[in-house]
C-alpha cells in the first residue's frame, strides 16, 4: 500500500510540561499563568487550553526543561492558582511536529496507532495551519521519529529538523 | 560560543489576523488504554476527506480529550460517525464556533506573547473556548459573535506588520 506524503519532520529541544487542572473560577486561568511566566521571562513552547465537560478547565504548556524548578515554584506559591487546582508535571518531554500536505486526520490517527504499538505515549496534541504537534516522552524521541519515518513517505534526503541553539533571553547585555 | 543579539518590540508584531467562521467544535474522550483502537478509527479511509482546521488533545486521569473544528456539513458527518462506535464518547459539539488565528516574526523564540494575548482578551471579557499555541502559531476558538471583538482587541495589543 502507497504510503502517505508528508512534507517534512522537526522535533524540539528537551522541554518540560505542567499540567494545571480545575473547576472554573472567576480568573481567567490562561491569563494568569501567563502573566506568571512572563515574570520570569519564560517561553511557552506549546500550550492547549479548554473547558472540558463538568466545568472542568485544562491548561497545559511545555516550556524549557531548565525552567521547570523555577516554574514548578511559582505555581506552588499560595495564591498563584485558584484554590483547588491541581499541578501534575512531567520533568522530559519532547515535541515532534510533522507537516503533513492533506489527511490531518488519517496522519493522526496512523501515528497514534504506531505509536501505541511501540508503547510512545502522547502528552498533548495542537496543530498549527501546517503542522500537527505531538507532546511526548524526552527519552523516546529518536524511537517516535523512527516510526513516523517508516510510516509516511518523506521528501529525498529529508533529515529531521533538530535545533541546534536555545534562545536565551535576558534584559542584561553583556559587553567586549 | 556565545552569540548575543539585542532586539526587543515595544509592541509584538503579528503578520496579521486571519478567521475561519462556520465551523463546529466537537469534543470526544477515551481511556488511554484505547488509544490504539481511536487511532485505527481516525486512520479510517472515509475521514480522509476532512479538513479539520483546529485539533488539539490534552491527557488527564489515564483519559486523552480532543477537540476537533471542522466546517459544518463535514462535524455533522464525523459526530454520526463516532455516535456509532463504543469508543471514543462525544461529549460536545458547539455550533457556530470560529477561530481567529495569528504569528509573527519573533513567535517561537520570545517570551509574553501568550500573556499579551490572553490578558487582553481576559480584560476585554472574551471567553476564550479552546486554544493551541505551536509551530510559532496562536489559535483561538471563539463563539463566533465574540470574534469581532477578539480581532478588534488583539489588533490593538499586537503590530500588524503592514
Amino acid at each position: 500500500m502507497e504510503k502517505l506524503k508528508i512534507g517534512g519532520i522537526k522535533q524540539s529541544l528537551e522541554l518540560c510540561q505542567f499540567d494545571l487542572r480545575g473547576v472554573h473560577s472567576s480568573e481567567e486561568i490562561t491569563a494568569n499563568v501567563s502573566k506568571l511566566l512572563l515574570s520570569q521571562k519564560i517561553n511557552m513552547e506549546f500550550l492547549t487550553h479548554y473547558t472540558h465537560r463538568n466545568n472542568y478547565h485544562q491548561l497545559t504548556f511545555c516550556i524549557s526543561q531548565d525552567k521547570f524548578s523555577t516554574t514548578s515554584e511559582i505555581l506552588k506559591k499560595e495564591g498563584s492558582l485558584p484554590i483547588g487546582w491541581e499541578i501534575n508535571s512531567r520533568g522530559q518531554v519532547g515535541i515532534i511536529t510533522i507537516f503533513p500536505h492533506q489527511s490531518a486526520i488519517k496522519i493522526l490517527g496512523a501515528i497514534m496507532v504506531s505509536w501505541a504499538a511501540q508503547s510512545i505515549p502522547i502528552y498533548g496534541i495542537a496543530t498549527s495551519l501546517s503542522a500537527i504537534s505531538f507532546v511526548t516522552d524526552y527519552q523516546l524521541i529518536d524511537k517516535a521519529i523512527d516510526v513516523i519515518q517508516d510510516l509516511f513517505q518523506l521528501p529525498k534526503d529529508h533529515a529531521p529538523l533538530k535545533p541546534e541553539i536555545r534562545y536565551c533571553q535576558s534584559d542584561i547585555v553583556k559587553g567586549d | 560560543m556565545e552569540t548575543i543579539a539585542v532586539y526587543w518590540e515595544p509592541r509584538i508584531k503579528t503578520y496579521g489576523f486571519q478567521r475561519i467562521t462556520d465551523l463546529a467544535l466537537i469534543e470526544f474522550s477515551c481511556p488511554l488504554s484505547n488509544i490504539k483502537p481511536l487511532g485505527e478509527i481516525l486512520s479510517q479511509d472515509d475521514l480522509k476527506i476532512l479538513r479539520p482546521k483546529f485539533i488539539i488533545a490534552q491527557v488527564s486521569n489515564h483519559e486523552i480529550s480532543f477537540i476537533i473544528c471542522l466546517p459544518l456539513k463535514e462535524s455533522k458527518d464525523f459526530h454520526t460517525s463516532l455516535e456509532k462506535t463504543s469508543s471514543p464518547t462525544p461529549y460536545k459539539y458547539i455550533y457556530p464556533v470560529s477561530i481567529i488565528f495569528f504569528h509573527g516574526p519573533h513567535f517561537g523564540d520570545r517570551y509574553g506573547i501568550a500573556n499579551a494575548t490572553f490578558s487582553s482578551l481576559s480584560k476585554a471579557g472574551i471567553k476564550i473556548l479552546a486554544s493551541g499555541c505551536s509551530s510559532a502559531s496562536v489559535f483561538l476558538v471563539l463563539a463566533q459573535h465574540d470574534i469581532d471583538k477578539a480581532e478588534e482587541t488583539l489588533s490593538e495589543t499586537f503590530e500588524v506588520a503592514k
